[in-house]
């Protein structure tokens, strides 16, 4: 260790609390302004309200209740529906992913002998090939006019996922490594930005009349989140020698037991970290929510999005109410699996 | 109990020819070792033999059953892992009794039997404890253990000690021939210590590079080496070895050194056999250092004369790396042999125990 100066100390803690300052404030404005009165939101009137003059619990009320409080007169709906919304379609797609992302990260981490990284050029040109190769179908598909029905989606999906092999596997023969696996193909699925697939997908789902439903939004955050579980939960139970599974083999027990038994419960570090992640990025989506949902099922973002009214403009109290209200889910998720997220985050990690 | 027989078995991987067409008779109750560096291929043929792997051409029979599509649970096989495989999840009780458990066996019976098991390893006051929790030695223990639950007829153990300490390994290769003494199961040992393979196994079969390259009791390994890999893989030190010729002078047989003048003579046996031998002469010359004997004064029945180059004094017996004609040689000598190096001495061999190599095919000439 070397010597510290005094200036250098200052330095250092000044540092720190500034950037404590820049992190925590956001969260001690939201806290504070979801107890503040109508009044005291803004500074219109020349003053800061930097902690509640007057507190109250009609923020809250607001967003529970169909009350109308001190300032609406418009009928307010509450924000009831939008959380029981979210906690269903995070906790569905969530289950959703695990379930089959697991699965398939583990048939991947046995079985699969493709190892290597690709080169970024090898990887965005089999994706590039796919879109070349379909162009021609979607014109095609336009022209006949199925574009929009039930089958001509399934069609083109089935032709999409046979092109895509069929490119993988050729240039899997030119160019050695991962590029023809099916791992690869997993992780292809999130080299299209969302923004890319959601309008397709909106088309799909209306056709499907999947819209404004739960089981359409589990589905999508189920399809989204795929490759994350298959690739985290690959590298933890690449992690489990495969002497374990073949010794609960060996002893007499079947392939699923061998892993729900043996495999499945030694992973459950990697499992609750993963569930976590996940279950965070569904349940703090908006974009997919707010295309894929109308009237029953949009999500509290959604709703924080509508917490607006042609009398007072954005109500700043009730979105800070909602707000706060939203982080309870994944704090106490994260609080629950605690014990096995710190060894679950790093577990995965270092290669032994 | 069963007989196995591997008619031809052949596994590739990819680009790697991991076994090659391995043919084996291995009798009911016998104990094989399968001895080999690493990467000769023991280990997939245990694999196969379990059912974790399938071979890519060739049989396997189980006493005179065909068993290449039998799944590994259904083959009456018990495999100890190198690095054990605990359910480090599990009680050590759960780990004993796993194979019973998968078998729907009831509660009752399946304490009866880990409790028999447990008493045969020493395991019985730790039954409760997290396996996670053993030392490596009581892994091992419990590894076996679980494997041994289920009464197989075949008893797989690929390299099961080598991260004991020393001591405990020794002490485990004693119980491990007791045991397999009283339940008589075929046992195959996966092993690279030869030591090991010619305590314990009634048979071994030395492997290299995916090749069977000797099939025989530890007497005949260690005695009659087929080839010059086998001679150097058994025994401690090395075997010796030293590049000559055959030479005929004055009616006698030598075997000439190549680096330089010693001379070695044959007798009439393998005289004739050299004789008859076709293709470059190019042999080999093999004699193990416990067949040599080295002194520090000439002696009528020394043949060669050389310096000594360093000393390995090991307590029991003194190893005495000599310089011969330019071959370096490792003779064993008593405990209290001492020597500097630089000073003279003199190597006698038992000719009796020579062994002549081929210097092309490296098989033996015999």
């Amino acid at each position: 260790m070397y010597q510290t100066r005094p200036w250098q100390k200052v330095l250092r803690y000044f540092t720190i609390i500034i950037v404590s300052i820049m992190f925590f404030f956001p969260t001690y404005w939201m806290i504070t302004m979801s107890f503040k009165p109508k009044g005291e939101w803004n500074s219109a009137a020349g003053t800061i309200y930097w902690v509640p003059q007057n507190p109250t619990l009609d923020n809250y009320k607001t967003v529970l209740t169909e009350y109308r409080g001190q300032f609406f007169r418009a009928n307010q709906s509450s924000a009831l529906p939008s959380i029981r919304s979210s906690i269903v379609v995070s906790i569905g797609g969530t289950l959703f992913a695990l379930l089959i992302g697991t699965l398939a990260a583990y048939g991947i981490s046995r079985h699969s002998t493709d190892t290597g990284d690709l080169p970024w050029y090898i990887a965005v040109g089999r994706l590039g090939l796919l879109v070349l190769v379909m162009l021609p179908f979607i014109v095609l598909w336009a022209r006949l006019g199925i574009l929009a029905t039930w089958y001509g989606i399934l069609t083109f999906t089935i032709i999409g996922i046979v092109a895509d092999q069929i490119i993988g596997r050729v240039l899997g023969k030119y160019y050695k490594g991962a590029v023809g696996s099916l791992s690869f193909s997993i992780l292809q699925l999130r080299m299209f930005p969302p923004m890319a697939i959601l309008i397709p997908v909106m088309i799909m789902w209306s056709t499907f009349r999947l819209i404004d439903t739960w089981y359409g939004l589990v589905i999508v955050y189920g399809v989204v989140t795929f490759p994350f579980v298959v690739w985290l939960m690959k590298s933890f139970f690449d992690d489990i020698p495969k002497e374990l599974d073949e010794a609960a083999v060996v002893d007499g027990s079947s392939n699923w037991r061998a892993f729900f038994k043996v495999v499945l419960p030694l992973a459950k570090g990697g499992l609750a970290s993963t569930a976590l992640f996940v279950f965070i990025l569904n349940w703090s989506d908006f974009l997919v929510a707010l295309l894929l949902t109308s009237r029953n099922w949009g999500t509290i973002p959604v709703f924080l999005n509508k917490l607006v009214s042609s009398e007072i403009g954005a109500q700043h109290g009730p979105k800070a109410a909602l707000g706060l209200l939203a982080v309870i889910p994944p704090v106490v998720f994260g609080l629950l699996i605690q014990q096995y997220l710190v060894r679950g985050l790093t577990f995965g990690a270092i290669k032994k | 109990m069963a007989s196995i027989k591997l008619d031809k078995l052949r596994k590739q991987f990819k680009e790697v020819l991991a076994v090659e067409g391995l043919n084996l008779d291995i009798e009911d109750g016998m104990f094989v070792a399968f001895l080999g560096p690493s990467g000769c291929g023991k280990t997939t043929t245990m694999n196969m033999i379990a059912g974790l792997e399938q071979p890519t051409s060739g049989d396997l029979y189980f006493d005179g059953k065909r068993m290449n599509d039998v799944p590994a649970g259904k083959r009456g096989v018990g495999f100890v892992f190198q690095n054990y495989a605990i359910f480090t999840h599990m009680t050590v009780y759960e780990n004993v009794g796993f194979g019973l458990k998968v078998r729907g066996c009831p509660e009752v019976e399946m304490k009866r039997e880990v409790g028999k098991i447990a008493e045969l390893l020493e395991l019985t006051p730790m039954l409760d404890w997290n396996a996670g929790k053993l030392s490596i030695n009581d892994m091992q223990k419990v590894a076996l253990g679980r494997s041994m639950i289920t009464n197989p007829g075949i008893f797989l153990l690929d390299e099961p000690f080598s991260n004991l300490d020393a001591s405990f390994r020794a002490y485990m290769r004693g119980e491990l021939k007791r045991i397999q003494r009283e339940i008589k199961q075929t046992m195959i040992y996966v092993t690279h210590d030869q030591v090991e393979a010619m305590s314990m196994a009634d048979r071994i079969a030395v492997m290299y590079c995916g090749q069977l390259y000797q099939w025989g009791s530890p007497d005949d390994v260690y005695n009659r080496p087929v080839n010059a890999f086998v001679a150097r893989f058994i025994g401690s030190p090395n075997m010796n070895f030293i590049e000559c010729a055959y030479e005929v002078e004055n009616g006698q047989g030598f075997l000439q050194q190549r680096k330089g003048g010693l001379r070695v003579p044959v007798d009439a046996k393998r005289r004739r056999l050299l004789e008859d031998r076709t293709g470059p002469n190019n042999l080999i010359l093999g004699i193990r250092p416990e067949h040599m004997k080295v002194y520090q004064q000439p002696e009528p029945n020394a043949l060669w004369q050389g310096t000594a180059y360093a000393l390995e004094p090991l307590g029991p017996l003194t190893i005495a790396h000599t310089e011969v004609g330019g071959d370096r040689v490792q003779v064993k000598a008593s405990g209290g042999y001492r020597t500097r190096p630089g000073d003279p001495q003199w190597v006698a061999l038992d000719l009796e125990y020579i062994h002549i190599f081929d210097g092309e095919t490296k098989l033996v000439i015999r």
